[in-house]
């Protein structure tokens, strides 16, 4: 009987902190985009949405987007540009061919931080459990 | 038969490309080298007409290239080699029509302010969505409606200047100017009329993420000594899985019309697409076109089903029926396949 309640209490304790982890991201940057004041939700969809391409100071921002089947690019969609996929690959797409280019992905969340940090003007998410070494934060997703 | 080689190879690569989802490269978002990006389209087609021969030809093979050096300076090119036939029995050539090389767009973006781009060079012309996104892995239809390419200068060389607010709560303006005569012209098989200037006005009031309005003004003048005035307005609209989209121009003519049957010249198509199963959709469009030469407008019926593997892949078979007047688009089958990549 101990064993079954051991089981439910790790349960109880561990479950809600998965969901809450899933379910908040960074909006992290390149440290060279300086000292701006953090991102409204807005303000990133626009950058993603290819209406915002430039940071304050001039240089040209870099958006960053997870593999398609990563469960964070879902949560930021849905969070943040609150579009379907089917409809922002099209739009993306018709972006690309008026030369403005859509999001660079990466495909983990190493390789998004890694390239956030290497490359001027990116920006990008990360989940929160992960930390934000060398980079930018400019606002949180909840 | 060589000819086929080569597409079918960049197919094979882009194919395997994807299937190894190779980071750093998505299809349909070009390749990134250091601040340049690489892309284009390719569309193969075939057709065959209810009357005479069928082709089978790379209708487009497009390399597109944009640069993002400074807030200054973002260099756009795009060349296309188009109409190369692959098998025509009835023409000339051994193997149908060698294509034709054309520059489609070379241009600088200067970013003044969030919201202000000054464009300096050779760009598409703002009437109608179709047109500014003509690629055929992008649009509706194999089959472009007349209206979507005839009655007004496709492009324009010279200074735009395009206003696009961050939030989009307030439409996107462009402003356009071409004082003399288009750069690297395309060769007269390929336009209707050559333009000496061209100016005007594009308004686009969005409505979603794809759906907008949008409000064209143009006026030109071609070496013929034509003057034209025109009005256009085109919308796209999604209900669920059904979009609707449509454009409509007139167009007043001025100055040497002697050797046209009317002072005017008009077109309209409405255009339905149901998707009814995730990779697959079926639409239809309607189209009548009133030409400058011609007395009676052509009015032309389309039918068409597309698979989409991919959002950067399309197939589409389509079959178009003239139904009155002097056809723009001859009745027959069609066929293509497109990526963008």
């Amino acid at each position: 009987m101990i064993r079954p309640l051991l089981v439910l209490a790790i349960l109880i304790t561990v479950l809600p902190l998965q969901s809450s982890s899933a379910e908040q991201l960074l909006i992290i940057a390149n440290p060279s985009v300086g000292d701006i004041a953090p991102l409204s939700l807005k303000e990133v969809a626009a950058i993603y949405l290819l209406r915002i391409t430039a940071w304050p100071n001039g240089a040209h921002i870099v958006p960053v987007n997870r593999e398609i089947a990563s469960e964070v690019r879902t949560d930021f969609t849905a969070a943040v540009l609150q579009q379907d996929t089917t409809s922002l690959a099209a739009y993306w797409n018709a972006m690309h061919f008026q030369g403005k280019l859509p999001p660079v992905v990466q495909e983990s969340e190493l390789a998004m931080l890694a390239f956030v940090q290497r490359v001027p003007g990116a920006v990008g998410y990360i989940s929160a459990d992960t930390p934000a070494v060398g980079v930018k934060v400019l606002g949180h997703v909840d | 038969m060589t000819r086929l080689i080569w597409p079918i190879a960049i197919t094979l690569f882009l194919a395997s490309a994807t299937a190894h989802g190779q980071t750093g490269y998505q299809l349909g978002h070009g390749y990134d080298l250091g601040p340049f990006n690489f892309g284009g389209y390719g569309a193969v087609a075939a057709y065959v007409p209810d009357r005479g021969s069928g082709t089978i030809s790379a209708e487009d093979i497009s390399l597109f290239a944009t640069g993002h050096i400074s807030q200054l300076f973002n260099p756009f090119i795009e060349a296309e080699l188009t109409h190369l036939d692959f098998v025509h029995p009835g023409s000339s050539h051994s193997s149908g029509d060698s294509g034709s090389l054309v520059l489609e767009r070379l241009y600088d973006d200067m970013n003044l302010t969030d919201s202000f781009t000054l464009r300096l060079g050779k760009m598409l012309a703002p009437v109608g969505e179709w047109n500014e996104i003509h690629a055929a892995p992008l649009v509706l239809t194999a089959v472009r409606p007349a209206v979507t390419y005839r009655n007004f200068s496709e492009y324009l060389t010279g200074a735009s200047l395009l206003y696009s607010n961050p939030n989009g709560s307030v439409p996107d303006l462009q402003f356009y100017w071409q004082p003399d005569r288009e750069f690297s012209e395309r060769p007269s098989t390929l336009t209707f009329h050559t333009y000496k200037m061209v100016e005007g006005l594009h308004v686009k009031f969005p409505i979603s993420l794809l759906d907008q309005i949008g409000v064209s003004v143009q006026h030109s003048q071609d070496f013929q000594g034509v003057d034209q005035a025109l009005v256009g307005i085109d919308f796209k609209y999604t209900l669920q899985k059904l979009t609707l989209q449509g454009e409509w121009t007139y167009s007043a003519l001025s100055g040497r019309t002697s050797g046209l049957v009317r002072k005017n010249e008009w077109g309209g198509y409405l255009a339905a697409s149901y998707n009814f199963a995730e990779e697959w959709s079926a639409y239809s469009w309607y189209e009548e076109f009133s030409n400058r030469t011609s007395f009676a407008a052509a009015r032309d019926l389309l039918f068409g089903v597309a698979y989409r593997p991919d959002a950067a892949i399309v197939i589409k078979l389509e079959y178009l029926q003239n139904i009155g007047g002097k056809p723009v688009n001859p009745t027959g089958l069609f066929a293509s396949w497109s990526v963008l990549f």
